[in-house]
């Protein structure tokens, strides 16, 4: 049973089967959002109201004919964007999605996972890097040096601002942290300011405008993807598909209160809680233009940094209040 | 200043150097000076005249010679300056050191007529391709185009 | 480390062929340089096999943006080489029109920057409005791109009073949109930070560069062919020339709306004054041996045509002078020491129409390589039957 249980997790809820299904479907809504809130009509031709289009997208993408340049680093080439795929599908599981027991940590739910899932969803940036750098074309290059430098302009605001909910609940198990705030949800208030700063720091990790810059088409041609193409290509764009979910997935359980009340539900909280994620950040790709990489690196350290670590102080003297 | 006044002053300014001073149009100066002095009047146009924008050069292939008329233009006065070079020896003078802007003019001028600009700190094609085999001046009036027998590579032809 | 990358010919940022050679280290350019000729079609060379008339279509074929600009000049120069008048009703017709052109491409521009930019949302909204005043000039004229209004000695249509008061109508809207993308352009804070300060272009330099246009007038430079050398109805209307001083693109964004709502105010005038008569003369099918320099505002700066008859039917020699062209020393200048992330910033500053800078068609078929010419006919017929056989498109439905 327990055996038959742990399959389930990992294929089908919340494993590879459902991450793709939910994925692409967000792709749809986000595109959905991002074409109205543009007066466009969106994808309405795959599906009822265009809801298969990311799969046919990626089925097609599939069929195309895959070109490996003669130049570049043929294995890592190759192998990047499987490996992208595993480590966020990897990531997805980590997501306190299904019912867990808090006396009994099973395999997925451990104390610090907040901080592995953080660690892997830091390793697309570096897969992303790799592959642009092992591309060996000039556009790809100064893509992946711009992804390097975006890194370290958001990855420290979103680690500050996850820290403050979790040094509030007094735990890294995210389960734990869920429950926390499903026990008080006054205390998701205050957790306010780091929710804004991480949902601009997700958007930075997702690479979508105005923090494009890495793949900005109208000044690098395709930047770190200028080489990929067919199967490589749509695993990279699946891998972020996943990336938006999983991130948004985080966000919720660390700032939103989790998915609490078993299987059904809990999926109900799921589905409406990155929904909401999703949509605030079609809502900043919408409204911005693309800004320049040293302005993105100015923002994350004269902005969202020090507002970050203000969160913390506020959140270590609540708590000091609160005990 | 009207017109009138203007070609007073300039012939009173340029007298020996202008061969011709036409005034067909309201405001369209048509001024004639042999190419070398073609600098020197465009730098008194320039210092006197305010003259400090070039709208373009055209070549003219009138058989025997060239004709290639300086289209400079104040927001008062449009002065035409044209001079004729030879066939056998076109060479003209840069203009580039009083009008920065002429480079790309005389660019042209060099890959559309076979006119040599002496002293032009540009010289490199301009609209022909690198391939363009040399020798060839598409806008001279004895050029005729013949289409190159096209290779396509997988094609029947 | 320096190494070059090459923007262009083909490349997402550019709409047409052309090569830019940046010469970058890291993300700072340290040189630039420019080739042409990807788009060289020989057009001055065929102008003169062809006559009076054939000319005015060909030259309205050098661009699909400004096809009226050069139409026009060309035609402003061959009637003063005719020595004909145009009635003053068709002369308003034609430079109603070229004011509509005006409209439809700085709309079209300001969206090609939001879109460079990043800004996709402010590119959708802009190039919906600009359906509005695509209409309008289709209502006018017929045609949407090559609008083949003018004819030697007048235009070819006429305007009636409920296409007046259409034409009223659009420009009302347009009006309170442009205001509307003014605020968002000058004020959005993610966009400014992308074009404030960018692609400076210094007054002493545009001087220097001859550069014309818009890029002028963010520089400061009031130059305007309208008002210095007011050719046809324009000595007759009231317009101001805008100009900014911060010579970058931030200032070119605020020239070009500015003069979107004077081009209104241009358009307004013509309606409300326009002349009652005949819309063309009867032309001579020769002109007069003789020279005459035509030039004449289009939207991206001054356009310039010279014209040699010989006294046949045929030109001695036509020279065109897109403004792009003359712009090209300037961005030289402009891309230097920006960022990678400016080069399509400070390209499409210029509003660059490359095929207007490098001025026939004729089919080659790829597979045999055999030359063929496709009659108007056959085009339409293809086109019907290709329209009637495509599957219907299912009703797109919006669920929430």
């Amino acid at each position: 049973m327990a055996v038959l249980r742990t399959l389930l997790y990992l294929f089908v809820y919340p494993g590879l089967l459902f991450l793709f299904a939910y994925s692409t479907f967000c792709e749809w809504f986000d595109r959905k959002v991002f074409a109205r809130l543009q007066n466009r009509m969106g994808p309405t031709h795959t599906g009822s109201f265009g809801l298969l289009q990311p799969i046919a997208d990626f089925i097609k993408l599939l069929a195309k004919e895959d070109v490996v340049p003669a130049a570049a680093d043929k294995g890592l080439f190759r192998v990047l964007p499987a490996f992208g795929l595993a480590v966020v599908s990897a990531a997805g599981l980590l997501l306190p999605v299904w019912n867990f027991d808090l006396a009994v940590p099973s395999f997925t739910s451990f104390q610090g996972d907040l901080i592995v899932l953080l660690y892997l969803l830091s390793l697309p940036t570096l897969i992303i890097f790799l592959a642009a750098w092992s591309s060996t074309n000039y556009f790809s290059s100064i893509g992946g040096a711009r992804v390097l430098t975006m890194l370290f302009g958001y990855e420290v605001p979103l680690f500050l601002a996850v820290l403050s909910p979790a040094i509030l609940a007094g735990s890294w198990r995210l389960a734990e942290i869920a429950a926390f705030y499903q026990a008080k949800p006054l205390l998701i208030l205050p957790n306010l300011l780091a929710f804004a700063i991480a949902v601009v720091a997700v958007q930075a990790k997702l690479e979508r405008c105005p923090f494009d810059i890495p793949h900005a088409e109208t000044e690098i041609v395709g930047g770190t993807f200028t080489e990929f193409s067919g199967k490589k290509l749509a695993l990279f764009r699946l891998m972020f598909d996943i990336e938006m979910v999983v991130s948004s997935g985080l966000l919720a359980a660390v700032f939103l209160g989790g998915f609490p009340g078993g299987a059904l539900v809990g999926f109900a909280h799921l589905v409406v809680k990155t929904l909401f994620v999703i949509f605030l950040l079609s809502l900043i790709r919408a409204l911005t233009s693309r800004i320049r990489i040293d302005q993105v690196v100015t923002l994350a350290w004269k902005y969202l940094a020090p507002l970050a670590v203000l969160q913390l102080l506020i959140i270590i003297l609540l708590k000091g209040l609160l005990s | 200043m009207t017109d009138a006044e203007i070609i007073d002053r300039l012939k009173a300014d340029l007298g020996g150097k202008i061969v011709e001073l036409t005034h067909p149009a309201p405001r369209r100066l048509f001024l004639k000076a042999a190419p070398g002095d073609l600098l020197a009047v465009t730098g008194t146009l320039r210092d006197k005249y305010g003259v400090v924008f070039l709208s373009t050069i055209t070549g003219v292939d009138k058989g025997e010679t060239f004709e290639i008329i300086y289209h400079f233009s104040t927001p008062e006065q449009d002065f035409n300056l044209r001079t004729e070079l030879p066939r056998a020896r076109p060479h003209v003078e840069s203009i580039s050191s009083l009008i920065p802007g002429a480079v790309l003019y005389e660019r042209e001028l060099q890959d559309m007529f076979g006119i040599v600009v002496d002293h032009i700190p540009d010289a490199r094609r301009l609209v022909l391709s690198d391939d363009w085999p040399e020798g060839q001046y598409p806008l001279r009036k004895d050029w005729k185009h013949e289409r190159p027998v096209e290779v396509i590579p997988g094609g029947e032809s | 480390m320096k190494f070059q990358i090459p923007i262009g010919p083909q490349h997402p940022a550019l709409k047409e062929p052309i090569s830019l050679r940046m010469t970058v280290e890291g993300e700072v350019i340290v040189d630039a340089d420019i080739r042409l000729g990807y788009n060289h079609r020989g057009v001055e060379k065929v102008a003169e096999e062809k006559n009076w008339t054939q000319n005015l279509y060909l030259s309205e074929r050098i661009c699909g943006i400004c096809s009226h600009s050069h139409s026009t000049c060309y035609v402003q120069g061959v009637e003063k080489l005719m020595d004909i008048a145009p009635p003053p009703r068709g002369m308003y017709i034609r430079y109603l029109v070229s004011e509509l052109e005006r409209v439809h491409s700085h709309l079209l521009w300001l969206g090609v920057a939001g879109h460079e930019a990043g800004f996709d949302s402010f590119f959708m909204y802009t190039w919906r409005d600009r359906e509005v005043v695509m209409d309008l000039l289709e209502m006018i004229t017929g045609n949407r791109v090559h609008y083949a209004i003018n004819a030697v000695g007048g235009v070819r249509r006429d305007l009636d009073d409920l296409q007046k008061a259409k034409v009223l109508e659009g420009v009302k809207i347009l009006r309170e949109r442009s205001v509307y993308y003014f605020r968002i352009g000058a004020s959005e804070p993610s966009f400014v930070a992308r074009i404030a300060g960018v692609g400076v272009l210094p007054l002493e330099k545009a001087v220097a560069l001859c550069a014309v246009g818009p890029t002028a007038r963010a520089s400061g430079w009031a130059r305007d062919v309208r008002k210095e050398d007011p050719y046809a109805v324009y000595g007759e209307l009231e317009f101001d020339v805008p100009t900014a001083d911060t010579c970058d693109v931030l200032g070119r964004v605020v020239v070009r709306v500015k003069e979107l709502l004077e081009s209104y105010k241009l358009i307004e005038q013509m309606i409300h004054k326009l002349p009652e008569g005949p819309i063309a003369a009867k032309v001579p099918r020769k002109a007069k041996p003789g020279e005459v320099v035509s030039r004449y505002e289009a939207p991206r700066g001054e356009n310039l045509h010279y014209i040699k008859s010989n006294g046949t039917d045929k030109p001695e020699r036509l020279k065109v002078r897109a403004p792009t062209l003359a712009n090209y020393p300037a961005t030289v200048e402009m891309l230097r020491s920006g960022f990678i992330a400016d080069i399509p910033l400070i390209f499409a500053a210029i509003d660059p129409c490359i095929c207007c800078a490098e001025r026939a068609v004729v089919l080659t078929s790829a597979r045999s390589g055999e030359e063929s010419i496709v009659r108007l006919g056959d085009l339409r017929r293809q086109a019907l039957e290709r329209h009637q056989k495509a599957p219907l498109k299912r009703n797109a439905v919006w669920p929430f």
